[in-house]
């Protein structure tokens, strides 16, 4: 694959998006079509909990 | 004996894991949507993420003993060797420690749409640590 990498402004949302899903516990939202990072949120609708990644219990 | 052998593991296929991949595939362009494939006693679930512009083949592979056993994750799009991937180009999700029985996985909460969160965020991980060479995430206490 060639790895397409991100911009500046792409990074630094992403970087604040996980770092508030696991310290805020704030939701990461993923476009429901495509999966692509779509920001985040404080709380979720009940449509949009499967495409919501809340906190996620990984060892990192 | 696999999931689609026991009672016990037919209705969790019925009641829960395939109602939350119905409900996660609507909507969804088709190259996105989750493809649930039978091999031997496995189930695998396969299908592919983007977090930015990258696009990644994953599978997603529950074991004759799933849920107890937490679903494993490959990732088939190759990777540069990177933290938290293991042998096969499987991501390290639940483990705490080097056994199971340390796992982060709880069956009685997670389902395997759970697992492909998880993964997306492992992705997420790996696209800002190819650009600076640092986990952004801390590991879990």
């Amino acid at each position: 694959m060639d790895f397409r990498p991100l911009n500046d402004t792409e990074r630094r949302g992403l970087l604040t998006a996980l770092r508030s899903n696991v310290q805020d516990n704030r939701a990461i939202l993923m476009d429901r079509r495509t999966t692509r990072f779509a920001g985040t949120a404080e709380d979720v609708t009940d449509d949009e909990v499967i495409t919501a990644i809340k906190s996620v219990p990984c060892h990192y | 004996m696999g999931l689609l052998d026991s009672e016990a593991g037919k209705r969790r296929l019925l009641s829960i894991e395939i109602p939350v991949i119905e409900r996660y595939n609507n909507g969804r362009d088709p190259e996105f949507k989750i493809r649930l494939v039978r091999q031997g006693c496995n189930l695998v679930l396969c299908y592919r993420l983007m977090p930015t512009h990258n696009v990644y083949d994953l599978e997603t592979r529950l074991y004759s003993s799933y849920p107890m056993v937490p679903p494993e994750t490959r990732v088939l799009t190759p990777l540069r060797h990177c933290p938290h991937l293991l042998e096969g180009q499987t991501m390290c999700l639940w483990r705490q420690g080097s056994t199971r029985a340390t796992s982060r996985w709880d069956p009685s909460k997670y389902t395997c749409v759970f697992a492909i969160q998880a993964a997306w965020r492992w992705l997420a991980c790996y696209e800002l640590w190819h650009e600076t060479g640092e986990w952004p995430l801390p590991e879990a206490k």
